[in-house]
């Protein structure tokens, strides 16, 4: 075990890390992004900061392409002009977009408590 | 439980559930006459069961949030309920108005039934969620004059804490703007201004407050997670509801006929209205992710941890979705109002009341938790009914983007009607979905009657999953 | 949170943001009051007009219908029926007049209602009075509703 002062730290920066992450699937994307990177570069491998850093990047990575590529596809192979395209790409965007929300958030509480996803 | 008084929710919660039942079935009438033009047609017109889905959906939460009162108030205040006789007395009372309104409605037309209360005295029917003749409403106010001041009794001359402040005041701002249902003038802008004091401040205000109470108090009991922690956060959670969703009323305002700086106001401010939601779903998984003990009621955690996020989702995100004034413009009055209106009423609102009965149930019929098998019923009828919900915003979702696109944003917009029929197989599959509600809820029922042994919280931690 | 933020403050925020908030809303109120007589289409309130809103009120007409966005979404809106009408409270009667009494089999349908003459020009003046109220961008979008 560490000395309870890293500990301290180390939950301190998960937090912010996953706060950046949250904060970039929500109010402040591409900000939050590089924020989240620049804590990513603090953080030493196998530490509770840079397991929420990683996992941070990982999720936003992950929305990134699923709710953009995806939707592009959705746009190009359904036309611009079908409502159908909008009837897909709108409801898929808003539902898979808040179900990383949520994940974002349940990331963020376990930060706060300095553990991992699951334990 | 520790009082005895606190027993009188449970003919509330009953009631709660039976009226929940009748709702449902009538939502189903309703999504069958949307595909099926003259079903019932003309003994039950739509209009009718409308109006019997709509009030039995207000008039079983009341019942709900009755219950929750006086189940939580004695336990918090420390001390047996003011009046135990007038709140049973109370109860008869609101269940014979609401049942002679709920028949009112099916046995006559409305004319008739509004020409048999005596409207012209004093008109105050036929706007929406507000069809009860006058003299139910005035019923409703009795009611809850009664009903607030024993539980006000009970709360001010007893141990007072922040979730039964809270609540408090939550109630009396529900009753407080229940009273503009009586203001109805000639002029349709200053009408449908104030019809908003009513719906808006009630969803978006002051039921917020009993929200987040009864959620509040749910958490405490099923994490053990410090009282100091837990009212901070509720206080900082009822802020921002009120910060964000007073002004925020003004996006009903954009096309009524008032003036145009509510364009901005009410979009700026009900653009902020998701972050008590949002706060809520960060609240309840932390406070979980932080419990002190694991309650042997697994079912009330589920109940609540989704009514944080079912909440967010129907009235955060489903409400964001149309509530800026460009997006607005085009969305008004759509199948996408419907949508939200689904969602964040049974996010926010059904599932607050099924948390605190799942909470509270077992307790009043002598236990600690339901037995385990009861509880596996009850977390498939959570799961059935809030999946099912989840669909029936989707396909309403579609229906709507397809209306606005066909409807109001093509160059060659098609009729009403013909884009109803464009869209008919959104309904069908919304029906489908609303039926397997339906079967949730029976489950849910079925649930309370389930036998098994007993779960008992032993020290810190035993999940159900080993009893069973 | 962090605990340099304490309850108190918590507490703070809530009655100060409010109150605030409410006076504000208070005040936004009193200054809409007095601004909708230029768009409220107050003059045209004629005792025709009184009674066809409480004829369209005790029908429950919302019950299916939208007027101005805000009611049912079974049946077409309202609220601009007069234009789409060609401007014609007759063609508005008319239409309420001919309502089959047993429905279209398979179809919505609107009730018969039986008005007398004297009621369905009631209705026909509240509609054209709720057409007539000055709305932000003319909404709704175009004359489809
Ligand atoms: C639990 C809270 C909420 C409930 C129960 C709720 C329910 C409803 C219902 C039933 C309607 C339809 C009213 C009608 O019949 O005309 C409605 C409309 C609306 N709601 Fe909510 N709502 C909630 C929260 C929110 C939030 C937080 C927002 C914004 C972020 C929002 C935005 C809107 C908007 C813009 C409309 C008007 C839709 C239209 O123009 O047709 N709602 N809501
Ligand atoms: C079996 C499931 C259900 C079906 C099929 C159903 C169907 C409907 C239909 C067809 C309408 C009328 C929409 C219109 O005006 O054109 C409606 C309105 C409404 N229902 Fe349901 N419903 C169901 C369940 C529920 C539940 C569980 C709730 C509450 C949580 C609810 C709350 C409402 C509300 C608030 C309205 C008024 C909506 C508005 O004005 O925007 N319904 N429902
Ligand atoms: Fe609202």
């Amino acid at each position: 075990m560490k000395s309870v002062k890293t500990d301290e730290l180390q939950i301190k920066r998960a937090s912010d890390a996953a706060l950046a992450s949250l904060l970039n699937l929500t109010i402040l994307p591409v900000i939050s992004f590089i924020a989240l990177l620049l804590i990513h570069r603090k953080t030493q491998a196998d530490t509770i900061d840079h397991y929420h850093a990683v996992l941070g990047v990982k999720i936003n990575v992950i929305a990134a392409v699923v709710l953009f590529l995806v939707s592009a596809l959705m746009i190009l192979l359904g036309g611009f002009d079908s409502p159908w395209t909008w009837v897909y790409v709108i409801s898929y965007f808003t539902i898979v977009h808040t179900i990383f929300i949520v994940f974002a958030l349940w990331a963020l509480v376990r930060a706060w408590s300095g553990d991992r996803l699951w334990s | 439980m520790k009082y005895e008084s606190q027993s009188i929710a449970k003919l509330y919660f009953i009631a709660a559930i039976g009226l929940f039942v009748g709702q449902i079935l009538f939502g189903v009438i309703l999504g069958l006459q949307y595909v099926i033009g003259d079903f019932l047609f003309p003994e039950i017109p739509f209009n009718v069961a409308r109006m019997v889905h709509t009030n039995l959906l207000i008039v079983w939460l009341l019942f709900g949030f009755m219950g929750a009162a006086y189940f939580l108030v004695p336990e918090e205040s420390e001390r047996e309920l003011y009046a135990p006789w007038l709140a049973k007395l109370m109860f008869w009372i609101f269940l014979v108005a609401g049942a002679l309104t709920i028949l009112g409605y099916l046995l006559v037309p409305y004319a008739t039934l509004a020409e048999i209360t005596m409207n012209d005295l004093l008109p105050t029917m036929g706007r929406e969620f507000l069809e009860q003749p006058t003299i139910t409403k005035i019923g409703i106010v009795v009611v809850l004059l009664a009903f607030i001041f024993n539980i006000g009794m009970t709360i001010l001359t007893g141990r007072k804490t922040v979730i039964t402040l809270v609540l408090l005041t939550g109630l009396v701002g529900l009753a407080v703007f229940f009273l503009f249902s009586f203001y109805n003038p000639h002029n349709l802008v200053l009408d449908k201004y104030f019809w908003w004091f009513v719906v808006h401040l009630w969803v978006e205000g002051v039921w917020e407050l009993i929200m987040a109470s009864l959620l509040a108090y749910v958490l405490i009991k099923v994490t053990g997670v410090d009282r100091e922690v837990i009212e901070k956060w509720l206080y900082i959670i009822i802020a921002m509801a009120l910060i964000s969703g007073i002004i925020g009323t003004g996006h009903h305002f954009f096309w009524i006929g008032a003036p145009d700086y509510w364009q901005w106001l009410g979009s700026v401010f009900s653009a902020l209205e998701p972050i008590p939601f949002f706060m809520m779903t960060l609240f309840a998984f932390n406070v979980v992710n932080k419990r002190r003990r694991d309650h042997p009621n697994k079912a009330a955690t589920l109940w609540a941890l989704g009514t944080a996020v079912m909440a967010f989702l129907g009235a955060g995100v489903w409400g964001f979705l149309h509530t800026l004034a460009p997006v607005n413009f085009y969305t008004h009055g759509t199948q996408i109002t419907a949508a939200h209106g689904h969602m964040a009423f049974y996010g926010a609102y059904v599932m607050v009341v099924l948390t605190i009965i799942s909470y509270s149930m077992p307790i009043m019929r002598g236990r600690e938790a339901a037995n385990a098998r009861a509880q596996v019923v009850e977390m498939w009828s959570f799961w059935l009914m809030t999946v099912s919900m989840v669909f029936i915003t989707l396909f309403l979702t579609g229906a709507g983007i397809l209306q606005v696109y066909l409807q109001r944003y093509s160059e060659d917009p098609m009729s009403f009607m013909a884009t109803q029929e464009k869209v008919e197989i959104f309904y069908w599959m919304r029906e489908g979905a609303g039926l397997i509600f339906l079967i949730g809820l029976i489950l849910y029922i079925i649930s309370f009657f389930v036998k098994g042994e007993d779960v008992k919280m032993l020290g810190s931690s035993v999940s159900i999953e080993e009893t069973s | 949170m962090r605990e340099t933020f304490t309850k108190g403050m918590a507490r703070n925020i809530y009655y100060g943001g409010s109150v605030f908030f409410f006076l504000v809303f208070i005040g936004l109120t009193v200054d809409t009051v007095q601004t909708l007589p230029k768009t409220d289409n107050r003059e045209n309130l004629t005792e025709e007009v009184v009674a066809g809103k409480r004829l369209w009120e005790h029908n429950n007409c919302i019950g299916c219908h939208t007027l101005l966005g805000e009611g049912a979404y079974f049946a077409p809106e309202l609220g601009n029926v007069y234009t789409r009408f060609g401007e014609s409270t007759e063609a508005i009667k008319g239409f309420i007049k001919s309502r089959p009494v047993d429905g279209i089999p398979g179809r919505r349908s609107m009730p018969q209602f039986n008005f007398t003459d004297q009621e369905l020009e009631e209705i026909a003046q509240f509609l054209k009075y709720a057409d007539g109220i000055k709305v932000a961008r003319d909404w709704p979008p175009n004359i489809q509703g």
